[in-house]
């Protein structure tokens, strides 16, 4: 177990030095963060929180598994686990994405090619494991997937590694919502491309489909303080962005984009078409928009204190395309930047919001956050500064205000990653 | 032939947006890619079951999923949704159009539409909504139900089509509405999914690319 304490400045340093880039983790997606092509968006009160969890040796039964917390503040249950589900093995379990339909979720673990089929509209608050996809590895020669994100009819599985040399060299594999492989589509790596690949975004009204880069197996499964105490390693983490024909899906064009850029978003607002991103490692945001009819990518602000290392690991975007959320792992810091002028995104809060934070999400309404607190299995805090929760937040514009906490330790679950929003009115009929 | 089939198609997608496109809904905002230029994946085999045509009778929908290219709609005919099934009859209509105006398409595309809330959407009902469009024309437009939920049922599984039946409570009686989101297929004439186009990709310019893209690997 790495203790970032121990690394200190000392880690500041070799990253600054190296500027090579590590890559930090780690998001997804929430309800303002969906794919567009998800159906029944939880646009009053969510009732369930799924929380992709990370087994832990000697916790509960070890595995990794799909937890269900209770989030609406009626309900008799409120704050508490009242479902969770055992795949029966440990993966490193990292992100979720739901179908276009928003009946399943898919999830997967870096540490294999597997991907596990949750359904989620039989009893929203029961989820069941009814598939386990297993073919990836031999159909593509990828490894660690990553993103889900879903199409019409299908999931697009952006992968982070490959069983070859497990490095970052990877692919977006394209499966039927049967669980079917379809076909696969290398990351470029030529042209400035490095063949990295991280998250997934589309813009459907411009035909564009965007990527970013992060590291592969040998990195993310090894432990943080070697990594970076490795300068062939540190080499070795993605520096680019790539704009993809969504309709052809060839690469478009291709930015350097350096320092890890990791999860990306695009405005939901009507009208808008531009993303935004933040690079882990140099701890900025990029802004993906569309000027003389090109794509381009500029580099708009800094997250804290570069030299600190802050280490941002998710952005949640609001509804109306004019804030993001930000968290830090390092310092365990939420922040909200003002997005009014995408182009000069402008910091106007920040909290403490654990001793270390990884994902975030927000309602349709923006008025709940919810924040969990791993990062990797091997890269995550040791001793007391290893809290493993979700917490929920109530956001009034002004203040984040703790409502509830699920202490995934002491419930004997693991590391809590990933999540994705649920709703009883989602029972299929 | 063919090659004059296909030269006329494309001069057709040339002069196209002055003509059908533009009242078949939105522009698109972005340029398709030329046909052919691109492959559309084998997404997967449509599927079967017993459906029923305007005059009741029993039919397989296999019969109307293969031979042809076939540009598929799940709808149901009391939806108000502008971006939802209206959506495809203007969209159908231009690209019968466009590809009656070609002999050698028109041989080797049909449409087909098929409701999915058979209660409602009675053989008659579905003839009332096709109106002067089943009227035998250059291209084939078939409109199909189902006798029962239970019969559409696995249709919907295999497509992929979610729906799901709620109840407005507004000033009035409770209606029932059927919530699903837009999905139209492109068939080869294997029978084969090729492309499933959601409301913004939805678009004349878009479907007649696919056409000319599958008639090419050919």
């Amino acid at each position: 177990m790495t203790s970032f304490r121990v690394l200190g400045v000392g880690l500041a340093l070799v990253w600054l030095v190296t500027a090579a880039v590590t890559g930090v983790e780690l998001a997804g997606a929430d309800e303002t963060c969906n794919s567009p092509y998800i159906a029944k968006l939880i646009k009053g009160q969510e009732d369930y929180v799924y929380v992709w969890t990370l087994g832990v040796d000697g916790v509960g039964d070890g595995s990794d598994k799909l937890v269900t917390i209770d989030v609406n503040p009626k309900s008799k249950r409120y704050g508490t686990v009242v479902g969770a589900v055992s795949v029966g093995g440990r993966g490193e379990a990292h992100h979720m994405g739901l179908t276009d339909d928003r009946r399943f979720i898919w999830a997967g673990g870096l540490a294999e090619p597997k991907i596990y089929v949750f359904d989620i509209a039989t009893d929203p608050a029961q989820p069941k494991l009814v598939r386990t996809i297993g073919d990836m590895a031999e159909r593509t020669g990828y490894l660690g997937p990553h993103t889900y994100y879903a199409l019409p009819g299908r999931m697009l599985v952006q992968a982070l590694s490959n069983t070859k040399d497990k490095g970052g060299v990877t692919g977006i594999a394209l499966y039927n919502n049967k669980g079917d492989f379809v076909t696969s589509y290398p990351m470029p790596t030529t042209n400035g491309g490095d063949g990295y690949g991280y998250d997934l975004a589309v813009n459907p009204r411009k035909n564009v489909l965007l990527t970013s880069s992060f590291t592969g197996y040998d990195n993310y499964m090894r432990p943080l303080g070697d990594v970076v105490k490795d300068p062939e390693a540190m080499k070795k983490f993605g520096n680019t962005m790539v704009a993809w024909d969504l309709k052809t899906m060839k690469p478009r064009k291709i930015f350097a984009v350096p320092g890890a850029p990791l999860e990306i978003r695009w405005s939901p607002k009507a009208g808008d078409n531009w993303a935004i991103t933040a690079a882990a490692l140099t701890s900025k945001l990029w802004l993906v928009k569309e000027d003389k009819g090109e794509w381009q990518a500029k580099e708009v602000g800094t997250i804290a204190d570069p030299a600190k290392i802050p280490l941002p690991v998710d952005i949640s975007i609001t509804r109306d395309g004019k804030g993001l959320w930000v968290n830090t792992f390092m310092d365990g810091t939420t922040r909200y930047f003002d997005l009014s002028t995408p182009e000069a995104p402008k910091e106007t809060y920040s909290k403490v919001t654990g001793k270390q934070v990884n994902m975030i999400s927000q309602s349709w309404d923006g008025k709940r956050v919810y924040i969990t607190s791993s990062l990797l299995a091997n890269w995550d805090k040791g001793g007391a500064d290893n809290e493993q929760f979700l917490r929920g937040f109530a956001w009034d514009g002004k203040e984040l205000k703790q409502v509830f906490e699920v202490d995934f330790t002491k419930e004997k679950l693991g590391r809590a990653h990933h999540m994705k929003l649920g709703s009883k009115s989602l029972k299929s009929s | 032939m063919r090659r004059a089939g296909a030269a006329a198609l494309l001069l057709w997608l040339a002069a196209a947006p002055a003509r059908a496109h533009e009242p078949a809904g939105p522009p698109l905002s972005f340029e398709p890619p030329a046909p052919g230029t691109y492959t559309l994946q084998r997404i997967m085999a449509a599927p079967d079951g017993e459906v029923l045509d305007l005059d009741g009778r029993a039919q397989r929908l296999a019969r109307f999923t293969h031979e042809r290219i076939t540009l598929l709609a799940l709808i149901y005919t009391t939806c108000v949704d502008p971006e939802g099934c209206p959506r495809t009859l203007p969209v159908f209509d231009a690209v019968r159009r466009a590809v009656g105006d070609s002999a050698r398409l028109r041989e080797r595309v049909r449409l087909v539409t098929l409701s999915f809330d058979p209660e409602r959407d009675t053989p008659a009902a579905m003839r009332g909504y096709a109106g002067r469009r089943a009227t035998p024309g250059r291209v084939p437009w078939v409109f199909l139900t189902t006798r029962s939920p239970a019969a559409v049922a696995p249709l919907l599984d295999g497509f992929g089509q979610d729906v799901r039946a709620t109840t407005s409570r507004g000033h009035g009686a409770p209606q029932r509405e059927i919530s699903h989101v837009l999905k139209v297929f492109l068939l080869d004439p294997a029978g084969v999914v090729r492309e499933i186009y959601d409301s913004t990709f939805l678009h004349p310019r878009t479907v007649l690319n696919d056409v000319e893209t599958l008639l090419q690997e050919r």
